[in-house]
């Protein structure tokens, strides 16, 4: 039939017609253009890595020095990730079952960890104990900075194990070892895949902490490069091979996230909590709380006080609020463009799985594997090359929202994914068009968990700083680049007030975050997304 | 008046087609049961009704308004409709009263006239005080009066429900599904129900449309449907059915089970004869008895019992009024009321 045959009486009909597909097309370009973004650090890393002649990149890659370093990176993401797991999963596990006094007050305290950055609590460390140092420090205190992830994301799994299971196992004999492998552990795999995630690619990423405590890692090594800034295509060969690893993580990861976790209508509410009160269980787990906050809150705080007061140099009040000024504007603004790039994304994940949205999650999947070093190396080598954007905060804040895209599609996509099918059905049918159902019902609904992830991502980009380092224009100093120039060459005492300022500034989005609901819906969603 | 015509609608999703070349008509002010299994694609009618898919083929019309043109279709918000589907999507951001009011035009009412109606629609649902309440607050009837009163607050020119009420109690349900019509009828709204409650669809509605694969078996009122079966199939979709083979004779007469009348006429096609378990009486006295079994089986539902008979080679359903004075094991004389409905095979 010819749209000319159409009676009068259609005319509306006939114009409204494609908007459907007008807000399809808008959504895929908006999508598009992120996606070019987010490849740019990877487009320049090759451009500048095949500069080299294809036999000196093999030679480089190849060489004892270079297969050392792999060989020690890796070996650290395997040790820090199997100890967090382990002992994460146990106290989430224990938070969540065993009754406990003061329980929210304990879930702060093992989350506040997250307000201290890696390169903070190995400073802290070396100036309790100068002697601290090399591989098994680092893995220490890898672990005491990712354990907070694992927990958050096993306490998010956990949340979703309705009690009345564990009453029916319970019914059928089962101990509780057998009741946490058989029914808990399998329901919460993808959730701790997700904080395992988050684990690896920090630690793999990490530049801080090993830099201070001499240990060889890939990111290390490409700073080195950077900074004697003897072959630049070079360290680009190194950061391609870090890349690498990181998504063969990635890849790993998902492999084993189970995939009925992928399901959107996954029930929260009416589950039944299942508490144990046992006395044994109680003093243990306070225990190994009370070890966990002398390790990774007290020590910290402590000689950060203690430095503080003892220093004998002026303290330059006028830098540190300079720093923590720039500190709080850049992340801010790092954290709101990440917002905006991934709004087109996010509204493309919660939608229905479509041949886009699959490429889609695998490019961002991959933008999450870029280690702050290599975002930070190919955007000096773009940003040079852009004149005008070059030694900007602006390409810093970019960076800060390149390097932290995947949380906040993850949580946007997640939040998006919340809003009841029905929900937006009915309001179309109530007289909405998709920009209205968008505005009146989808926003309203996933606002809050998206705030959550742009805290998470704030949290995230204040504490950042290889990139920041690599990035940063002249003369403009963070928080981050103040504390790491003292302590880099041992004066603790004039990092100590930067530091503790920085703690002070990031516990706040901690602490809004500590709380498990907030944590489900800022932390988890992503987890599911990967 | 015609409000609603549906013309060959096709609709596909992939290579499954889900409804075929269906046609359905609704008068204005009538309320339609739309029965059928899971799967026959009740739910996608209704939803391409409310524009919430578009279909490949065929035509849909409100009145005179053409709403769907092969693969052109009028988007959901712009063809004023009511939409409530199942277990009520309330937004769970916004109140009741917020909720009620969410589909009222801004711009063409004052607040005081939206929070009238928004007043109107709460009593009309027996929820006066509930307006500050948020949904989690609400049970699941409750739910389902508040998503009926977000749909009628605008008057829609018709109602389309998607099992509103599957989620309930049986008890809360019946009540809930009397108010809800009860509510519809004095609004004269025009009114989908998409259920696959065999009860719900005869008690609740005017026309009864049978659905099946994608198309529609047979359409009309509910007594229609239920004592005049185009097949044995819709009967079955109607009710609790026997179905026993038969053969009509070249004389008018049927042979049987029930009237096992001798073959010598010649037989004029073969087929079956389709009975409701309440048209079959049984007694206890045998002595004029033509027909005897021997009870196998009592379900008893209180006010009336199912009663499973086993006659000849088959085993024959009937119900009796309650309370059974009747024991298994045994023997009762059984005699078929009528009507003989009787359908031949296809034949190939």
């Amino acid at each position: 039939m010819q749209l000319t045959k159409i009676p009068s009486t259609t005319g509306s009909l006939n114009s409204s017609i494609n908007r459907g597909n007008t807000y399809k097309a808008i959504v895929l370009s908006l999508v598009f253009v992120v996606i070019a973004l987010t490849l740019i650090p990877i487009f320049y890393l090759l451009m500048r890595a095949f500069q080299k002649p294809v036999a000196e990149i093999w030679a480089l890659l190849f060489r004892p020095k270079t297969l050392e370093v792999v060989l020690t990176t890796s070996l650290l993401v395997v040790a820090v990730v199997a100890l967090t797991a382990l002992v994460g999963i146990l106290i989430a596990t224990g938070l969540h079952f065993v009754k406990l006094p003061f329980r929210a007050t304990f879930l702060i305290l093992l989350v506040i960890p997250l307000a201290i950055p890696s390169y903070v609590f190995t400073y802290t460390w070396i100036a309790l104990l100068p002697s601290f140092s090399g591989f098994l420090a680092a893995v220490f205190i890898l672990f005491l900075t990712t354990l907070p992830y694992v927990i958050l994301a096993s306490l998010a799994g956990l949340r979703r194990v309705d009690g009345s299971q564990i009453e029916v196992a319970r019914s059928f004999g089962f101990n509780n070892a057998q009741i946490f492998f058989k029914v808990v552990l399998p329901q919460i795999r993808g959730h701790i895949s997700g904080g395992v995630l988050l684990v690896g690619l920090y630690t793999m990423s990490d530049f801080g902490a090993v830099s201070l405590l001499n240990v060889d890692t890939l990111t290390v090594t490409i700073q080195n490069m950077y900074r004697a800034s003897y072959d630049r295509n070079a360290a680009a060969v190194i950061s391609l091979l870090l890349v690498f690893l990181s998504a063969l993580f990635v890849i790993t990861d998902e492999r084993f996230k189970s995939k009925n976790l992928l399901n959107k209508t996954t029930k929260t509410t009416g589950t039944k909590v299942y508490t144990i009160s046992s006395k044994p269980y109680q003093i243990t787990l306070i225990s190994v709380f009370a070890v966990n906050t002398l390790v990774a809150v007290a020590v910290p705080v402590y000689v950060l006080l203690t430095r503080f007061i003892n220093n004998p140099v002026a303290i330059d009040w006028r830098s540190i609020a300079t720093a923590s000024i720039s500190t709080v504007v850049v992340a801010f603004f790092g954290a709101v463009i990440a917002l905006v790039l991934s709004i087109p994304v996010g509204v493309l994940l919660s939608e229905k799985p479509t041949r886009y949205s699959r490429i889609t999650n695998r490019v961002i999947l991959i933008g999450h594997a870029l280690p702050g070093v290599v975002v930070g190396l190919a955007l000096v080598a773009f940003g040079s090359k852009l004149g005008f954007i070059y030694q900007t905060t602006f390409l810093l804040a970019f960076a800060y929202a390149l390097l932290f895209l995947a949380k906040s599609v993850a949580s946007m996509s997640g939040s998006l994914a919340k809003v009841p099918e029905g929900a937006k059905e009915v309001a179309a049918t109530l007289g909405m068009n998709k920009w209205a159902v968008l505005k009146n019902v989808v926003t309203p609904i996933a606002a809050p968990g998206i705030a959550l992830g742009t805290t998470l991502v704030f949290l995230t980009a204040m504490k950042e700083l290889p990139a920041t380092l690599m990035l940063r224009p002249t003369g403009f100093e963070t928080l981050a680049t103040q504390i790491w120039s003292s302590a880099a060459i041992s004066r603790f005492n004039e990092a100590a007030p930067y530091a503790l300022v920085l703690l002070i500034i990031a516990a706040v989005p901690t602490f809004i975050l500590s709380r498990p609901d907030r944590v489900d819906k800022a932390l988890t969603t992503q987890e599911i997304r990967g | 008046m015609t409000t609603l015509e549906i013309k060959n609608l096709d609709v596909s999703f992939g290579e499954k087609k889900i409804l075929d070349n269906l046609s359905f008509n609704l008068d204005s002010g009538q309320i339609a049961a739309l029965l059928g299994p899971s799967g026959c694609g009740k739910t996608t009618l209704l939803r391409s009704i409310a524009g919430l898919i578009q279909p490949d083929a065929g035509t849909i019309r409100f009145g005179k308004q053409l709403v769907s043109l092969s693969s052109l279709s009028l988007p959901a918000h712009k063809r004023k409709i009511g939409y409530v589907p199942q277990e009520g999507a309330l937004f769970p951001h916004l109140n009741i009263a917020q909720n009620i009011a969410f589909g009222i035009d801004r711009s063409a009412f004052t607040k005081e006239q939206i929070k009238q109606v928004v007043k109107e629609m709460l009593t009309l649902i027996d929820l006066v005080g509930f307006d500050k309440r948020m949904p989690n607050e609400l049970s699941g009837g409750q739910q389902t009066r508040v998503a009926l009163a977000r749909a009628l607050a605008v008057k829609p020119a018709m109602i389309l429900l998607d099992e509103p009420f599957s989620a309930l109690d049986a008890q809360l349900r019946a009540e809930l599904r009397t108010d809800v019509i009860k509510l519809l009828r004095t609004q004269k709204t025009t009114a989908i129900l998409v259920t696959h409650d065999r009860e719900e669809a005869l008690v609740s509605s005017d026309v009864v449309a049978l659905m099946r694969d994608g198309k529609i078996m047979q359409q009309g009122s509910p007594e229609q449907v239920y004592s005049s079966p185009t097949s044995a199939t819709t009967a079955m979709s109607t009710g609790d059915t026997l179905v026993l083979s038969a053969k009509r004779l070249v004389n008018g007469q049927t042979n049987y089970l029930f009237n096992p009348i001798n073959l010598d006429a010649n037989i004029l096609e073969i087929g079956e004869v389709v009975i409701r378990p309440e048209e079959i009486k049984i007694s206890k006295d045998l002595s004029s008895a033509k027909i005897i079994g021997e009870i196998t089986k009592i379900d008893y539902y209180g006010h009336d019992a199912m009663v499973e008979i086993a006659v000849s080679n088959e085993s024959v359903q009937v119900r009796i009024p309650g309370p059974a004075k009747y024991a298994t094991g045994e023997k009762v004389a059984l005699e078929h009321l009528g009507p003989i409905r009787f359908f031949a095979n296809s034949k190939s």
